[in-house]
């Protein structure tokens, strides 16, 4: 008797216990706004979705920190940690993002985290802060329809400017860059579409075969960290046309067109043809396959890949004083018919992205400080140093005759070069204290209060005006005297301005979120196969394999919501512009 | 129970209990290790978005296990995946007689300190991680790693040999890495079992005039039998748990399509694809599979060899 007594009892206990756990406890823990001393020194677990480093910031942006706010930065980026969302999904099962977030808003993720309890309403911790007076309509407008009522987002990128105006100052999110003395060498051959690239870069990758460091160069190397819905490095040829993404839709800047991705005739399966060609050529770095961010972006530094399509990558990585003196450095060349993709200035804010607060974290007040300090001038300066802006003054940057100017430490270190820190500035690399935060608060187009100028230094009067190297005459002479890419585009009437609105994608059912992950996985993975492929059959098939496995997965009906999606968005861009217009007059 | 139990019975009221006591914290350790993590399935009746609480998830009831089957690429996928998963076990089976072979061949080796260093190295992988496995993998056989550029410049090959991303007789590769890594470690089971057999019957048979061979083939082998059909039953019971570090790490777009076993598949939905609620389903799908073969391998074995193995 006794003995059933205890296994009924064991059982009765497990089952409880089963039950009870699946209904997790609802209390979310009051928002205690700041229980830490205010003196103390602390660490921030900032959760970044934007960020390429992960681990404690270090170097002169590490020190700026410490001594402004007492603390640290530990960042935690699932960009470094892989596995896609994995990070965000056991951190947020868990209740705490971290002290500070910054992440991805859309497909109702915003509307979510609010719902979970894991922001902290920011209204009473903003209340007398300079950056919810500034931009009270963007903040607004990102928190509206929110439950529970309040602030708990700030978005980034917020504009002055009109909707219209590239937020890319001087590049374009793609260019068909190249290595301008490769270029040069091969006799600046012109170029009429994306194919008569192919016989420039085998040109190229003939005429220098060896890098810096005599490893063998590429015109052409990839990476898959970054890879979502497609092939991110196949997706950026679509851009060059003026396409962007929004789920598997390639949608055109002014809205005249949208594609499927998988289709057989658009844009992103005509760059998965144009990179198997090249690799045909060989002029694709078989390490693609394996290589993270970093790598890559070393062997740009070393100079061993000959084009680039993202000016943060090559002309960034490479276009040093001294390579430019010695007529080394990307330049972007002209290919007939491209109208590269360009983002527009966010009058309310660019909410795909936001800054907040973790409804857990202890410091909440020392962070809205923070937060108040990086929407301030000088706090974008800084922290926008990773995206284009100057850094500090006095170490990188001086006010000279009421024009600001690079100090001889920055034309060296800027904008990211392994240049050491004097010790007083936080010492290390240059390099290494590089904000990693990699978050935009304020458009980098817009004029910064305390030079009168752009916080973008690559638009600064004195910096255009330095544009004399031996490198950038060449490039001017061969292209009537334009001193920007932007410029160089717009010149040849080549550049599409995709308006900077508010919208968001919205929440999806997650019967889409599936198909959309399984169609995702088979697109990705078939898009490195087909640029890899042995022959065109190959090529072929594996096309007709994709297609036909995410049509049978029913990517069509992904695909709809997709479409609608992309429509949605192409009013919003004419509404926008509207309301400027009318703001403005 | 009555009051009027006599002494005799209480004593072993008490005994029992004092036994119980004593089982007590395995009970409770299996219970957290074993049932308590099956609370999860749960997850797989909701529609669950991760920064939302399940309470403020939608309940599906038994969509997603319906969603496994609704349409032929699904079932399609599956159907790959299963694949997969029963042919590199199958091939971890068939393999599973080379540590036979290493331990009795080992155990023939005279010269005692070669024979202890053999063992030591061949040990030694088991106790490497896979993360570190496919790093040395990384090294020895990418495009600019150790195996290509000797090839290269002895002038065998022209172009790099793609080792690792391609899709190319994976299952083999795969299954030469687990014998690599699990040969020793398999040989040292086998070499107890070795060490346990009654000298008597070797010193019987060399008067009958047997040779090393017939040693090992006559007597050896077959008193290691039992202790191979233990092992082997036990594999067919963990058949679809291959396992996923050893396929994780060494997965990428090219082999993904054969190298995706179940426990990965799962991995990848849930993990990669946010769909956790999917993936608990597919993996509560794969638990009761598990719990069938068992079962069958169980009655089996009862009515083969007259005992079951739970």
């Amino acid at each position: 008797m006794k003995k059933k007594a205890l296994s009924l009892l064991l059982c009765i206990v497990m089952t409880a216990s089963t039950v009870l756990i699946g209904c997790s406890n609802e209390k979310t823990s009051a928002s205690a706004g700041g229980n830490g001393k205010d003196d103390e020194f602390i660490t921030v677990d900032v959760f970044d979705t934007l960020a390429n480093y992960q681990g404690i910031q270090s170097g002169w942006f590490g020190k700026i920190v410490k001594d402004k706010f007492n603390m640290e930065l530990n960042i935690i980026a699932p960009n470094v940690a892989g596995g896609g969302d994995t990070l965000f999904q056991t951190r947020s099962a868990a209740g705490n993002l971290g002290d500070l977030i910054i992440s991805k808003t859309e497909s109702g993720r915003f509307e979510n985290m609010v719902k979970a309890g894991l922001l902290m309403d920011m209204t009473d911790l903003l209340k007398d802060k300079a950056v919810l007076k500034d931009y009270k309509d963007a903040i607004e407008n990102m928190n509206t329809n929110l439950k529970p009522v309040g602030i708990y987002g700030i978005p980034s990128e917020i504009s002055n400017r009109s909707p219209n105006v590239s937020t890319e100052g001087v590049d374009p999110l793609v260019a068909p860059y190249v290595r301008w003395d490769a270029y040069k060498a091969a006799g600046y051959p012109a170029m009429e579409s994306l194919e008569d690239w192919i016989p420039v870069m085998k040109q190229m990758q003939e005429n220098t075969p060896k890098s810096d460091s005599g490893k063998k160069t590429y015109a052409i190397s990839l990476f898959k960290d970054w890879d979502d819905s497609m092939m991110v490095g196949a997706k950026n040829y679509a851009s060059l046309y003026g396409y962007n993404e929004i789920g598997f839709v390639l949608a055109k800047a002014d809205g005249s067109d949208n594609q499927e991705i998988t289709s057989s005739d658009g844009y992103y399966v005509g760059a998965l043809e144009f990179l198997f060609h090249a690799n045909q050529e060989g002029l694709i770095d078989p390490e693609s396959t394996t290589q993270n961010y970093d790598i890559l972006s070393d062997k740009y530094r070393d100079g061993q890949i000959l084009t680039s399509l993202w000016s943060f990558q090559g002309p960034s990585y490479y276009n040093t004083v001294e390579h430019k003196n010695a007529l080394k450095g990307f330049m972007p060349a002209y290919i007939k018919g491209i109208s590269p993709y360009s983002f527009g200035c966010y009058t309310k804010g660019n909410g795909k992205t936001i800054i907040a607060i973790g409804s857990q974290t202890k410091y909440a007040k020392r962070l809205a400080e923070f937060i108040d300090w990086i929407y301030s001038p000088e706090g974008m300066e800084i922290v926008g140093q990773a995206n284009g802006a100057a850094g500090m003054e006095g170490l990188t940057w001086e006010i000279k005759d009421g024009k600001a100017v690079f100090t001889e430490f920055g034309e060296k270190a800027l904008p990211n070069n392994n240049v050491p820190v004097p010790e007083e500035w936080g010492g290390g690399s240059w390099k290494d204290g590089v904000p990693a935060l990699n978050f935009k608060t304020l458009s980098i187009v817009d004029i910064d209060p305390r030079i009168n100028e752009p916080y973008l230094t690559t638009m600064w009067s004195s910096e255009l005006a330095k544009r004399t190297t031996p490198l950038d005459l060449d490039w001017q002479e061969k292209n009537g005297g334009a001193k920007t890419t932007i410029e160089f585009l717009e010149s040849k009437n080549a550049l599409s301005v995709a308006a900077g609105t508010s919208y968001l994608q919205p929440e999806e059912s997650s019967d889409i979120t599936t198909l959309r992950g399984q169609c995702k996985s088979v697109i990705v993975d078939d898009s490195w196969k087909m640029i890899f492929a042995k022959d065109e059959t190959e090529f072929k098939s594996i096309l007709k394999h994709m297609q036909d496995t995410v049509k049978g997965l029913g990517y069509e009906k992904v695909l709809e919501v997709d479409m609608k999606n992309a429509n949605d968005q192409a009013d919003s861009r004419i509404k926008a512009v509207e309301e400027y217009n009318n703001k403005a007059k | 129970m009555k009051e009027s139990v006599s002494g005799k019975a209480s004593k072993r009221t008490l005994q029992s209990r004092r036994l119980f006591y004593c089982i007590l914290p395995f009970i409770i350790l299996s219970f957290l290790f074993s049932y308590f993590p099956l609370h999860g399935w749960i997850y797989a009746f909701y529609d669950y978005k991760p920064p939302l609480k399940l309470s403020q998830c939608d309940f599906v009831g038994w969509k997603w296990f319906e969603t496994l089957f609704a349409n032929k690429t699904q079932v399609a996928q599956i159907f790959q995946v299963m694949k997969n998963t029963l042919a590199m076990s199958l091939l971890g089976m068939l393999t599973s007689v080379f540590p036979i072979g290493f331990a009795i061949f080992l155990n023939e080796i005279k010269c005692k300190w070669f024979k202890s260093l053999v063992q030591t190295l061949t040990a030694l992988p088991n106790f490497i991680s896979w993360v570190l496995v496919y790093s040395v993998a990384f090294s020895l056989f990418t495009d600019g790693g150790l195996v290509n550029t000797l090839l290269q410049n002895m002038g065998l090959i022209t172009t790099p040999i793609k080792f690792l991303d391609s899709d190319a007789h994976i299952y083999s590769w795969m299954t030469l890495w687990n014998v690599w890594k699990g040969l020793g470690w398999g040989a040292i089971l086998y070499l107890a079992a070795i060490a346990g057999i009654d000298s008597e019957l070797y010193e019987a048979a060399r008067v009958d005039g047997a040779n090393r061979f017939c040693l090992m083939k006559e007597i050896t082998l077959p008193s290691l039998m039992p202790t191979f059909f233990v092992l082997l039953m036990m594999s067919v019971a963990n058949f679809l748990n291959n396992g996923m570090d050893q396929y994780f790490v060494f997965q990428n777009s090219f082999n993904k399509e054969h190298i995706q076993v179940l426990d990965l598949y799962v991995y990848n939905v849930g993990m990669t694809g946010s769909s956790l609620s999917l993936a608990t389903a597919i993996s509560m799908l794969k638990s009761i599979i598990s719990l069938i073969l068992l079962t069958i391998v169980n009655i089996l074995s009862k009515k083969t060899r007259g005992e079951s193995i739970i």
